[in-house]
């Protein structure tokens, strides 16, 4: 720490110490053209009306100077000058204009100065940051992902501090429409000094999110982040399996690798398409509602992807069991006895050479995007019933992969962005997607009906929270727990209401406060003090929840009539 | 050398020697002190405060400081001067003499910013 207190002055006032010593030449110049003149007046001798002569005092010296070097001219006073006075009010007049022009011309030419400007700039954010009273998050690399990370944390009232090392992404951070104004700086994050500036030491960073392109960058700012500031949670991006191994060896807090993520995402869409809907409703804070896709129970897959997304994407779909065709361009592992086609996919014979007219769907997911379009609508035109999921890789192409009626785009920035964000988010959901994956695909089915029963319309947009059963979460709970009608997760779930209607939400998952997962706890499970409970439904239900949940009184009633009716 | 160094120490020292020039004498006698050795300690005083902008160090910033109290007495002796001779050069001896003590106010800052140059240049190791 002591390193750093010596570090930081060399920023603090930079900007001003800048323009003081380009003003040094300018400043002497005008002192010496005023003394100079100055002096010269007073020595000059002049005459007064009766011809007397006299000198000038300073005072009066001073005032003239004053009044013509800034060119207002008063005129000569006390006397009419003499021509050996005029003389030298000349040189007077032309020395001081000048030295002020080059003055102020010196001191234009600092502020507009674009490296000056810069620095300013940097100054002022990064003293916007240090003098921040409300919890922020830091995310370096402003790319396609780093930007839906933003917008999402924006939404959610999370403010953020941008790093970037290129300025025209910086520029578009600082055109962003966002509820909170977006720290940028522009800057290597790789560099300590300039993860200090966006205020990684600060009490009330969050944490720091790591999403540039780059794993040697990643890999360092997680590294720079574990030691400047150990309490604060690192989330990594990672391009690859070893990055990942090594991010993880010193406990970056969520490492994830977003080819993997996609991988992932492509097995669960095939073999469970009710949980990827489920997933990415409660990951994706604009996913409002349960988008299942129609996937067929008969046919095969065909797969077009090259490099290590293949291989990855043929890994989750053997452990899967789909049954598939590779097209790629190099050959994979024989080894693995796929079914392997030579090509790119783009032209109908090789697609044809994988039997597509039999075909349950195509996945496009080469790392062009060009390339992924031609082969989707290529393939449409050889099978029209074909599911058609497609990989997105600049963010620049999405208005196309928007209109072309796709059955899924997959869209890596946002992929990461939504699997950083849940976690951000709350740990508890965090949980449930892991235990999500362990589930089977007819539970998830009923759950989402279960759901569905309760929405008074099946387009309702969908949210989920999380509620705490303690003193600040639910008070009105905490209140009854030690009574004699101790309170259920049902309790939790009804509107405050005379007949007291099931309000349109689930229980996710029960977490107790000794860590026990309880997955889609039944509604008569008994609560205890400590319980975090994830909740899912229709948007809104959280505000009315949390108004019968803070109210002890309403609560009492509420449980005693649902006992008694319980009871009869 | 540094021609720099040169000018640095020159202007300072030059400061604290008018300042002198001018202090010397009776206090509240006018004969004794010269307007225009005022006007020249006045003058390089100011070019000295400019010269020790931009340093940033410690001792840096402590020069500029005295110098800076150098100026604000030289300019409230200045003032007070010109208001009292508004007629001419003719002045009152107890004008005069607050005029020398704050030019001896200056004097005093003056020293020690000659004293920290001192110190700085001797912890200079060769």
């Amino acid at each position: 720490m002591v390193g750093f207190s010596r570090a930081r002055p060399s920023v603090r006032g930079a900007a001003m110490w800048l323009v003081l010593l380009e003003l040094r030449a300018p400043l002497i110049t005008l002192i010496l053209a005023y003394a100079i003149s100055c002096f010269g007046l007073v020595l000059i001798p002049g005459q007064t009306d009766t011809g007397e002569p006299y000198h000038l005092s300073f005072l009066q010296a001073f005032y003239i100077l004053s009044y013509t070097a800034t060119t207002i001219g008063f005129g000569e006073v006390p006397y009419p000058f003499t021509d050996t006075q005029r003389l030298w009010m000349m040189v007077v007049i032309y020395s001081t204009v000048i030295a002020w022009l080059y003055a102020i011309g010196s001191v234009l030419t600092v502020f507009t100065d674009p490296e000056f400007r810069k620095l300013r700039r940097h100054q002022k954010t990064v003293s916007r940051v240090r003098s921040n009273r409300s919890p922020f998050w830091i995310v370096c690399g402003y790319g396609g992902a780093g930007s839906q990370l933003v917008r999402f944390l924006d939404t959610s009232g999370m403010r953020c501090v941008v790093l970037d090392a290129e300025k025209t992404r910086v520029d578009s951070g600082r055109l962003s429409t966002l509820t909170y104004e977006l720290d940028v700086i522009l800057g290597d994050a790789m560099d300590p000094d300039t993860l200090v500036d966006a205020g990684v030491q600060h009490p009330l960073c969050q944490g720091v999110a790591v999403l540039t392109d780059s794993d040697q960058v990643n890999l360092t700012v997680a590294t720079n982040v574990r030691i400047l500031a150990p309490r604060v949670p690192v989330f990594a991006r990672s391009g690859s399996d070893a990055n990942t191994r090594n991010l993880r060896s010193f406990e970056t807090d969520i490492v994830v690798d977003v080819e993997r993520t996609a991988a992932r995402a492509i097995g669960q869409l095939i073999q469970r398409p009710k949980a990827y809907a489920l997933y990415h409703e409660l990951v994706d804070p604009d996913l409002n509602r349960i988008e299942a896709v129609p996937i067929p129970e008969v046919g095969h897959w065909i797969v077009c992807a090259s490099g290590r997304f293949a291989e990855l994407v043929v890994d989750v779909l053997l452990r899967e069991g789909v049954s598939f065709v590779l097209v790629s361009p190099k050959a994979p592992d024989p080894a693995l006895g796929l079914d392997w086609i030579e090509g790119v996919g783009t032209e109908a014979a090789t697609l044809r050479h994988a039997r597509i007219a039999d075909a349950a769907g195509i996945i496009a997911a080469t790392t062009h995007d060009g390339d992924n379009l031609s082969i989707l609508l290529t393939a449409r035109s050889e099978n029209s019933h074909l599911v058609t999921v497609a990989r997105r890789n600049r963010p620049a192409s999405e208005p196309v992969f928007r209109h072309g009626e796709f059955s899924v785009v997959l869209r890596e920035g946002r992929l990461l962005a939504q699997e950083m964000f849940a976690r951000i988010q709350s740990p508890l959901l965090h949980q449930f997607l892991a235990q999500l994956d362990l589930m089977p695909e007819a539970l998830v089915e009923g759950l989402i009906d279960k759901l569905h029963r309760r929405l008074p319309s099946p387009d309702v947009e969908l949210d989920h929270h999380v509620v705490d059963v303690t003193e600040s979460g639910a008070p009105a709970v905490v209140a009854q727990l030690s009574g004699e009608t101790a309170p259920r997760v049902g309790d939790l779930l009804v509107d405050s209401a005379r007949t007291h209607p099931a309000l349109p939400a689930i229980c996710l998952l029960l977490v107790r406060f000794n860590g026990d997962l309880v997955p889609f706890p039944g509604e008569n499970l008994q609560l205890q003090y400590g319980d975090a409970l994830l909740m899912w439904g229709a948007q809104g239900v959280k505000s009315r929840m949390d108004w019968l949940l803070g109210r002890e009184d309403v609560f009492a009633a509420v449980l005693a009539d649902r006992h008694a009716a319980h009871r009869t | 050398m540094n021609t720099q160094r040169v000018w640095f120490a020159f202007f300072i020292v030059l400061a604290l020697t008018l300042n002198f020039s001018f202090f010397v004498g009776e206090i509240d006698n006018p004969l004794h002190h010269h307007p225009y050795e005022f006007f020249f300690a006045l003058v390089v005083s100011l070019i000295a405060t400019v010269l020790k902008i931009g340093d940033r160090s410690h001792v840096g910033a402590v020069l500029l400081a005295t110098s800076l109290v150098a100026d604000v007495q030289l300019i409230i002796g200045a003032v007070i001067w010109g208001y009292a001779a508004q007629e001419g050069l003719a002045i009152e001896p107890h004008v005069m003499a607050s005029v020398v003590s704050l030019a001896g106010g200056a004097m005093v800052a003056n020293i020690i910013s000659v004293i920290l140059l001192l110190a700085e240049t001797i912890q200079i190791k060769r």
